[in-house]
């Protein structure tokens, strides 16, 4: 996949997003309960892991809005217009990005859900 | 919460009639892709983002650190062992604390503190749950789960088995009673005594001759059994078969006599074959177990 | 004759003689090219149709059931799943008068836990998950202008299983016998004799498995049929929705039920042979259980509402009389819900004691995944807003599912806070919250679906009136069975009771319930009665009768069993709507493919993005082979249920063999020429291999679920690994546990031998070596066995006994499972060497090898995985 204005987008990158999103919950998932097993020591902090959790987020958030202003800015530049339902190649690509972009903010919205936990809650009780 | 779900549903389905019935074809393409965004995207994205940040401040919260007793319930097909003033700490791969003091099926809390159960099982999953009082917690064997509940109004509450169990599953229910502290520490201090029996009581030897003393205990006694619940302060509870009958002689009776008939796939053998008499005389000195 | 022929067609069924006639009147490969014909003769035309017809008509007599067309498969499938779904029906009515009182004994309370488990069990396994197959089987070829799916003896395979296994899982209660640990069979109820004696477990497990085989079966299908088999032009922007979807939950089932799959081997490695996986004496966990059912058990809820979603988005602008409006927020959704689905799992375990935190997580995604949700329910609003909307039957039931659906909804968001799911899991109010999911989300759209296309597959539209007495029937039994239990559940009902006492405020919630249920079911009677009454005097319906926009309403009434007369190029989203003068095209055979030339079943595979057409795929005919490798699979696993193991073994061989005669007859089959005119100066190739053909994407896709499968058991080695306090657990008995390192990397070095094998094999074998090309493959067969037997050996010198502890348990059961990996690639291989040496596989001709090289990429990646993990892992800690 070249980056740029030339990206050919296909289903493959149509489901990035949601892909990173899945990740990012996987890890901040499994740290975390491999941080708290075989919890015992329920109230004392997890500082670290949390750090973990945060640095991940912002990765995750900073991998999804690459997607996002990509597809975006391809789909504009492109002059991208719904309904998308010519019959063209072109169009087709439009309706890819335009697609990727929505499904960029679908998941950038539950990676930050995903760290709220994180983010408000500082042991394993 | 219910409110807010009323209107929504009000304001979807009244849209839809609104859309098909009132205003057919008023509107186009535009405003249903504003309709899409505002209220498909925008709007949930706010009312589940503010429900969100309120669901997870709760949960530490509810789960604070205990001011007031531990108490230990090990939930086994199909009753509560409890054991008051424990000491122990959650965690996988443990089995509940030793010790404390024994009763069954009634817990008592002081109101006003925060109580600590430490929840585990010997052999399938439960779920303690007392539905005025608290939140459920499964009982998960090879763990030991933790509930804190903080009772404010004496009383009476039941409390049943959440997680399937088996067959008697629907009949594995308990009783909590909700005191001030000061009854809760007297409470616990009676219920540590041993029973007062006299060992030529026709009852008590009518309990050991059928083999009764094999699964219960009755402190004091040579009764020392451990796979059912606890007896010595029977008669003190309200219910008998774990919340199934009201405590009475004549219920007690109708349980050893017709224990299957009463709660169907429960360990504890039916005593049908004991005379009427027998039987009487069992339940009679149970009835003494304050 | 050729074999090809021999096996090809409905003429294999046809008498000898016949079918010499019947072969010399059609002037079967005596027929121009497509290109060189007038449609507008009608003559033409006529030898045309008559060719078609021949090619794909049904078998007859008692050979109709070796049929494998998507319309009798699709069509058994969707009778046989109703047939379940009024079977547990009647489970349900059972445990409604049973809780009509209070301390009722209708029914014990040992059979009323039998009924409620096979209630669940049926409901999800037999009836909700198999009808999006049956109605995509049924409807996904017509939606997409293909005469059929690309493997329909796949379908007919999967179909069988189905069949055999539900009738099996179904069929123990009128023993006595039916599972009686919930639908969700949580260990350690389930898994231990003390708890659950009899065979119920066993059943519920082994019957299951082979029911999600099928399912497996039919997803790799339709994911295939999706992306492979669109008619020309049809891009993914012009995709109908309901192709979205079926693409969206065919991939959810392919992540979704191989750790179920997983979960099933772990507890019926417990159940038979005493592999203390869930037992927590011997370091096992019941949680690891309850994880990989509900990894599958989540995901399923979306498999089974998104496809009934994609029916509304059919429904709603036929009847609007406008296209979609936001169509790009509809796949948005529906891929959106396809993976934030798989992170919602733990909210059925929110009251097991997890740290907050994690719990955190879930209930962040179960909030995130409405909101996906929200859209696809504000797209349909928005379409009926913009568009003019016609009432009849159909919409009907679509508001009414929409109103249920969202009370569902509501409520979901509710229980996804947990919180709130802490006082109402587990509860009543649960069962109200999944039932007006389950039945907004599914059944209704269901029931909307039947009286919408209805017309199209039996030929007649279904009664107005009794449609509107149904649905009322329906909508106000449903919510007076379950607008109460949300009151009952919170004031303290829990889930899965066979009675509960008098007088604590339950009598009149459940008897108002039980009354509401009666009546929903008298609404649902109804249905069947408008289905299945009598009709032949009733004038058929139009085609289009309801003036829809897409591709699956160019049937025929009554049905052609050719699916389409020719394939269309498409270039909108509503062809019947947008194109000019489309159906008579269609019809005068305008298109590709207007004939069957060389008399054999055709359809056209395009590319992925564009639908470009890329292949002439020549699709199998009627088999009983499907049939009969359904029949001895279904053996094993019933033998095994009740541990008849020499018989398991007999019937397992026989399995094989029918699988690999089905594979031998009917599949990679070298055609007569090379390529063919498929019309409008179009030709395409007859054979394809590799990343362009059907049967690469179905190794590929078929494997992605096995690895998964494989990830969820090393999944497993990891759970017990974070929850143990030392794992590997400390030396036994002074000896080193572990299967050392030597067996297993010397298994790692056959592994790759045997995989760089296969890859070389396919590499020479295209270049015209063949004798290196057998030479390799035999080698591969010889190093792949050797490769199994090394990863064995390890864990057996080493003398790990898996009944002692969870921890030679999880060694054995990876070391197995890629043993297994290693053997049937061995199969493979020999398979190959064969059909090369039987001059079915040539260098041009390679589809064999090229696909088994492609099962030999996951299989070293497996057996890599399991080497680090079992062998290398617990040096590392």
């Amino acid at each position: 996949m070249a980056i740029g204005n030339k990206t050919r987008d296909n289903l493959w990158t149509l489901i990035t997003a949601p892909t990173i999103w899945g990740v990012h919950f996987l890890l901040c998932y499994g740290s975390v309960a491999y941080g708290c097993a075989p919890n015992e020591n329920i109230f004392q902090t997890i500082g670290g892991f949390r750090i973990f959790v945060g640095g991940l987020t912002v990765v995750a958030l900073a991998g999804i809005g690459f997607v996002f202003m990509r597809a975006l800015g391809e789909w504009r530049r492109n002059g991208g217009r719904i309904p998308h339902e010519e019959d063209s190649a072109e169009v087709r690509e439009r309706f890819l990005e335009f697609s990727t972009v929505l499904l960029a903010g679908l998941s950038f919205i539950a990676v930050i859900y995903t760290a709220l936990p994180a983010a408000m809650m500082v042991d394993c009780r | 919460m219910l409110a807010g779900a009323v209107v929504i549903w009000v304001a979807v389905i009244g849209l839809s009639v609104f859309a098909t019935k009132i205003r057919p074809g008023a509107y186009g393409e535009k405003a249903g892709l504003r309709l899409i965004v505002w209220g498909g995207c925008v709007f949930p994205v706010v009312v589940l983002t503010a429900l969100l940040v309120w669901g997870l401040q709760m949960m530490p919260v509810l789960r604070a650190e205990a001011n007031g007793p531990t108490i230990a319930v090990s939930a086994e097909r199909f009753w509560w062992r409890v054991a008051y003033d424990v000491d122990g700490e959650p965690g996988v791969a443990k089995s509940l604390p030793e010790g404390g003091v024994p009763s069954a099926n009634e817990i008592w809390l002081p109101a006003g503190l925060r109580s600590e159960f430490l929840i585990g099982s010997p052999d399938v999953i439960h779920s303690l749950w007392i539905p005025s009082i608290a939140g459920k917690m499964d009982a998960i064997p090879g763990r030991v789960n933790r509930l804190v509940v903080e009772p404010t109004k004496p009383g009476v509450y039941n409390g049943v088995c959440a997680e399937f169990c088996g067959d008697a599953h629907a009949q594995m229910a308990l009783r909590v009673v909700v005191v001030s502290p000061e009854e809760y520490e007297a409470y616990v201090a009676r219920q540590s005594q041993p029973a007062s029996v006299g060992a030529d009581d026709e009852g008590f030897r009518r309990f050991t001759e059928n083999g009764c003393d094999a699964c219960h205990t009755v402190r004091g006694t040579a009764a020392t059994g451990k796979v059912g619940p606890d007896l010595t302060h029977l008669a003190s509870r309200r219910t008998i078969a774990a919340g199934t009958l009201p405590m009475s002689p004549e219920n007690l009776a109708t349980f050893v006599g017709f224990t299957h008939r009463v709660k169907p796939g429960v360990q504890m053998p039916s005593y049908g074959m004991l005379s009427e008499d027998e039987i009487a005389a069992i339940a009679g000195w149970l009835e003494t177990l304050k | 004759m050729s074999d090809a022929t021999i096996d090809q067609g409905a003429t294999r069924w046809a008498g000898k003689s016949d079918t010499e006639k019947a072969q010399a009147d059609l002037n079967f490969g005596n027929v121009p090219p497509a290109s060189e014909r007038d449609q507008d003769d009608p003559e033409v035309r006529a030898g045309q149709e008559a060719r078609l017809r021949h090619v794909w008509a049904e078998p007859k007599g008692w050979r109709y059931w070796s049929a494998v067309n998507n319309t009798e498969v699709g069509l058994w499938y969707t009778a046989t799943s109703f047939a379940f779904m009024l079977f547990a029906g009647v489970l349900g009515l059972m445990m409604r008068v049973q809780l009509s009182a209070p301390d009722n004994d209708f029914l014990t309370a040992s059979f009323y836990n039998q009924v409620y488990t096979l209630h669940g069990t049926v409901m999800m396994f037999l009836f909700a998950v198999p009808i999006f197959e049956a109605v995509a089987i049924i409807l996904l070829p017509q939606m997409l202008g293909a005469r059929d799916l690309p493997f329909p003896r796949l379908s007919a395979f999967g179909y069988w299983c189905f069949l055999i296994g539900g009738v099996f899982v179904c069929g123990s209660i009128f023993f006595g016998a039916a599972p009686e640990g919930g639908w969700f069979m949580y260990p350690p109820l389930t898994t231990q004799e003390r708890f659950s004696p009899g065979y119920g477990a066993d059943i519920w497990l082994l019957g299951l498995s082979f029911i999600e085989v099928a399912s497996i079966a039919a997803a790799v299908e339709l994911i295939v049929g999706t992306l492979k088999c669109r008619p020309p032009g049809m891009r993914l922007n012009l995709m109908p929705l309901y192709a979205w979807y079926v693409l969206v939950v065919a991939g959810m089932i392919l992540f979704a039920f191989p750790p179920l799959i997983a979960g099933d081997i772990l507890f019926e490695l417990e159940r038979l042979f005493n592999w203390p996986f869930f037992d927590p004496e011997r370091g096992g966990d019941p949680m690891l259980w309850q994880h990989l059912f509900w990894i599958f058990g989540h995901p399923e809820v979306y498999i089974v509402f998104l496809p009934a979603i994609a029916l509304l988005a059919m429904i709603i602008p036929t009847f609007a009389r406008r296209p979609i409006v936001g169509y790009s927020f509809i796949v948005l959704a529906a891929v959106g819900t396809g993976f934030l689905s798989f992170g919602l799992w733990v909210h059925h375990m929110f009251a097991t004691g997890l740290p907050a935190i994690s719990l955190g997580f879930f209930s962040a995604a179960s909030e995130a995944v409405a909101i996906p949700t929200a859209v696809q329910i504000f797209v349909f609003l928005a379409t009926l807003l913009a568009g003019r909307v016609i009432y009849s039957v159909p919409m009907l039931f679509v508001s009414g599912a929409l109103a249920i659906f969202v009370i569902g909804g509501l409520t979901g968001v509710m229980v996804a806070l947990a919180p709130f799911d802490w006082q109402a899991h587990d509860t009543y109010f649960v069962v109200a919250h999944l039932h007006y999911v389950l039945l907004g989300g599914m059944l209704f759209p269901v029931v909307a679906g039947i009286y919408y296309y209805w017309p199209m597959m039996g030929g007649r539209r279904l009664s107005d009136k009794l449609g509107k007495i149904a649905f009322w029937l329906m909508f106000i039994g449903f919510n007076t069975a379950f607008l109460p239990m949300h009151w009952s559940g919170l004031i303290g009902m829990p889930r899965r009771v066979w009675t509960y006492p008098a007088d604590i405020g339950l009598e009149l919630p459940n008897l108002i319930s039980s009354i509401g249920a009666f009546v929903f079911a008298a609404g649902f009677v109804t249905v069947v009665w408008d289905v299945l009454r009598p009709r032949k005097g009733e004038p058929y319906a139009e085609r289009n009768t309801w003036n829809a926009g897409t591709l699956e309403w160019l049937a025929e009434v009554p049905d052609e069993a050719w699916g389409v007369r020719s394939v269309p190029i498409v270039s909108s989203r509503y062809p019947l709507w947008q194109q000019k003068n489309f159906i008579a095209d269609v019809d005068m055979g305008r298109f590709y493919m207007p004939d069957a030339e060389e008399g054999k079943r055709e359809t056209m595979v395009t590319s992925v993005l564009d639908a470009e057409p890329l292949q002439c795929l020549r699709v199998p005919g009627p088999t009983f082979m499907t049939f009969w490798a359904a029949v001895f699979l279904g053996a094993v696993f019933i033998l095994a249920t009740f541990h008849l193991w020499t018989l398991t073994l007999m019937t397992a061989v026989f399995a094989v063999a029918a699988i690999l005669v089905w594979l031998w007859r009917g599949t990679a089959l070298q055609p007569e020429k090379d390529e063919k005119d498929v019309g409008l100066g179009l030709k395409l190739p007859l054979y394809k291999s590799g990343p362009q053909s059907v049967g690469w994407w179905a190794m590929f896709i078929t494997m992605t679920g096995d690895a998964t499968a494989f990830v969820s058991l090393v999944f497993g080695y990891f759970f017990y690994f974070t929850v143990s306090p030392v794992f590997p657990p400390p030396m036994m008995a002074g000896e080193e546990i572990g299967p050392g390192l030597t067996w297993p990397l010397i298994s790692l070095g056959l592994f790759a031998a045997s995989w760089l094998a296969a890859i070389f094999a396919r590499n020479t074998n295209s270049k015209g070596a063949v004798g290196t090309a057998r030479l390799l493959m035999g080698a591969g067969v010889a190093l792949s066995l050797a490769a199994s037997a090394a990863m064995l050996w390890g864990p057996y010198v080493t003398g790990l006994i898996p009944t002692v502890h969870v921890y030679p348990a999880t060694v054995w059961v990876l070391a197995i499972w890629a043993a297994c990996h290693g053997a049937v690639g061995a199969l493979m291989l020999a398979y190959c060497l064969a059909r090369s040496l039987a001059g079915r596989m040539t260098p041009t001709h390679d589809i064999d090898i090229v696909n088994v090289a492609l099962y030999w990429h996951f299989t070293a990646g497996t057996a890599f995985v399991t080497v680090a993990t079992i062998a290398l892992f617990p040096l590392a800690v």
